[in-house]
């Protein structure tokens, strides 16, 4: 019998080890109180680790696995965002919530989950990107039936369907000031999007910009950011940054490789994507750093500058592998987490 | 309690003088000497003993005046230590502020070289865009040229105005004098006719 269970262990060792050699880490949020970090992986866990005992002096080895991991979708995690109290997690179709308190003791179960309203019964499209309007207490989803839905925080009712895309939505940006939310698919174009009137206000066709455009690549917008006034977007096309009102590109950052992630964060961008690197540049377009991880693609980066626990303040970033790498001074990787 | 403080007792004087040369041993041999002078006879010799007592004497005197003066130096220097201590932990109180204000001033410029560098890219395209002088002057020149085509047209077409009028007049001239002239010839015809017809009926 010994031998027989040991078997069996063995047989779950070589399967953990199977998993953690084809993870793929899409999505990352950092908890409110800035302590922890949650990671969501393409076989729908999502793994809760403590930032706070990983930095610390006396971290060990255990410091750097999850604290807690539990099965959250049936599939993919692909997105996740947390407010002041909840942990919102998207994946196939369906968006669930979970409280950051509870989620640290075993066995947590979601606070709800929704979907949003489809066109047919029958679609049930990914959901790739989920985005917090605080000032409205809202959450936007979009991403494989090519709508945006805005879902009512409190009520839980689905309130907008705002309809222009033609293909499926990768990335969300939000530009607070008027309050605006971007969105950028695999149709090419970045869509500007009135909260207040629910109409398309502005729209940028990155691929039919020479300057930009590179058709072997194809026309797919695969991340945004934005910073009122600017945008940058990357994706097929080249990262690039835009003046938004004059809808015109003033910045090409010379990077062949495709970037599934781009940040403003001080006076620079950060991008990661294709390439082991995180990517480091000036508005000017020059390369400040290009610091290597861990995985040998990323897929997203996220800046944990929660006020409550600036001890904690570093940079992740997690990609095609089981780790997430923490870099706590932009220049060179620390160390990893894993899964 | 007492065995215990005999051992510190031990284990102090063990650690101040243990080899027994030094101090210890003089003070010995001092009330060794002093009772060997009590008890000893001769005059020479118990002045001698004597002198000898008073020198071991003194030396003790004076290497208890050399350790009062060392204690002395101690708690001086560590009252120095003191100050020292109090004034580097003002100092690194000091640098702390100076990090924190530096690290203010770091964001501030990071802000300023940011705002520069947005500038410096919508001067790019700016740049690329003509001079808005020129343009407004080629404006000005095109609006005089088609000005003056304008009038140029203008003009011809009233000259063709003119032209087709005076053309018009022409031809129904002709057309009235053509029609007079066939009413005469019709006329003429008619009263030749006419003439023909009347000699031809009086003749039977």
């Amino acid at each position: 019998p010994s031998r027989a269970s040991s078997s069996l262990s063995l047989q779950a060792e070589v399967f953990q080890a199977l998993q953690r050699l084809h993870m793929t880490i899409f999505s990352q949020s950092v908890s409110p109180c800035g302590k922890f970090l949650a990671a969501g992986n393409n076989y729908g866990q999502i793994a809760i680790f403590s930032l706070s005992a990983a930095l610390s002096s006396e971290a060990k080895e255990e410091s750097k696995k999850p604290v807690v991991t539990f099965q959250a979708h049936d599939g993919p995690v692909y997105s996740m965002v947390s407010t002041d109290r909840h942990l919102l997690s998207a994946g196939d179709g369906e968006v669930k919530a979970w409280l950051w308190v509870e989620m640290l003791k075993k066995g947590c179960k979601e606070l709800w989950c929704r979907q949003p309203p489809y066109r047919t019964s029958l679609e049930v499209p990914e959901i790739n990107a989920l985005l917090l309007v605080p000032k409205e207490n809202s959450l936007i989803l979009a991403g494989g039936d090519c709508q945006l839905h805005t879902m009512d925080l409190e009520t839980g009712t689905f309130t907008r369907v705002l309809r222009g895309h033609t293909d499926y939505i990768h990335c969300l940006a939000l530009r607070e000031r008027s309050p605006e939310v971007l969105s950028g698919g695999e149709d090419g174009a970045v869509r500007l999007w009135d909260l207040r009137t629910a109409k398309e206000v502005q729209t940028i066709e990155v691929y039919k910009h020479e300057e930009c455009s590179r058709p072997h690549n194809g026309r797919w917008i695969g991340c945004l950011a934005t910073d009122s006034d600017w945008m940058v977007c990357g994706g097929g096309p080249a990262l690039t940054l835009w003046h938004l009102r004059s809808s015109t590109p003033t910045t090409i950052f010379p990077m062949r490789a495709p970037q599934k992630h781009v940040t403003f964060y001080q006076d620079l961008i950060l991008s990661a994507g294709q390439g082991r690197c995180v990517n480091q540049w000036q508005l000017s377009g020059e390369l400040k750093a290009q610091v290597p991880g861990s995985s040998p693609g990323l897929l997203s980066l996220s800046l944990n500058q929660q006020p409550a626990a600036p001890e904690c303040k570093v940079l992740t970033a997690a990609g095609n592998s089981c780790r997430v790498d923490v870099f706590t001074n932009l220049g060179y990787r620390a160390f990893s987490l894993s899964f | 309690m007492g065995a215990v403080t005999d051992d510190e007792v031990i284990r102090k004087r063990l650690l101040i003088d243990g080899d027994g040369a030094g101090d210890d041993r003089r003070i010995n041999l001092l009330v060794k000497s002093f009772i060997k002078w009590c008890n000893s006879g001769s005059q020479e010799e118990g002045y001698s003993q004597y002198q000898r007592m008073l020198s071991t004497l003194s030396q003790c005197e004076f290497s208890m005046g050399k350790t009062l003066l060392v204690y002395d130096m101690n708690l001086r220097e560590m009252e120095n230590y003191e100050k020292i201590y109090k004034e580097i932990e003002c100092s690194i109180a000091g640098a702390h502020e100076k990090i924190a204000e530096c690290k203010k001033q770091i964001l501030q410029a990071k802000r300023i070289r940011k705002n520069r560098q947005e500038y410096d890219a919508l001067a790019k395209v700016i740049q690329h865009h003509p001079d808005r002088h020129e343009t407004l002057k080629e404006l000005e020149a095109l609006g005089k040229e088609l000005e003056h085509l304008s009038h140029i047209k203008e003009s011809v077409e009233d000259k063709l105005e003119l032209r087709r009028k005076q053309f018009h007049v022409l031809l129904s001239t002709i057309h009235e004098l053509q029609q007079t002239l066939e009413n005469d010839e019709k006329l003429s015809e008619v009263e030749e006719a006419q003439d023909a017809s009347m000699e031809t009926d009086p003749k039977p």
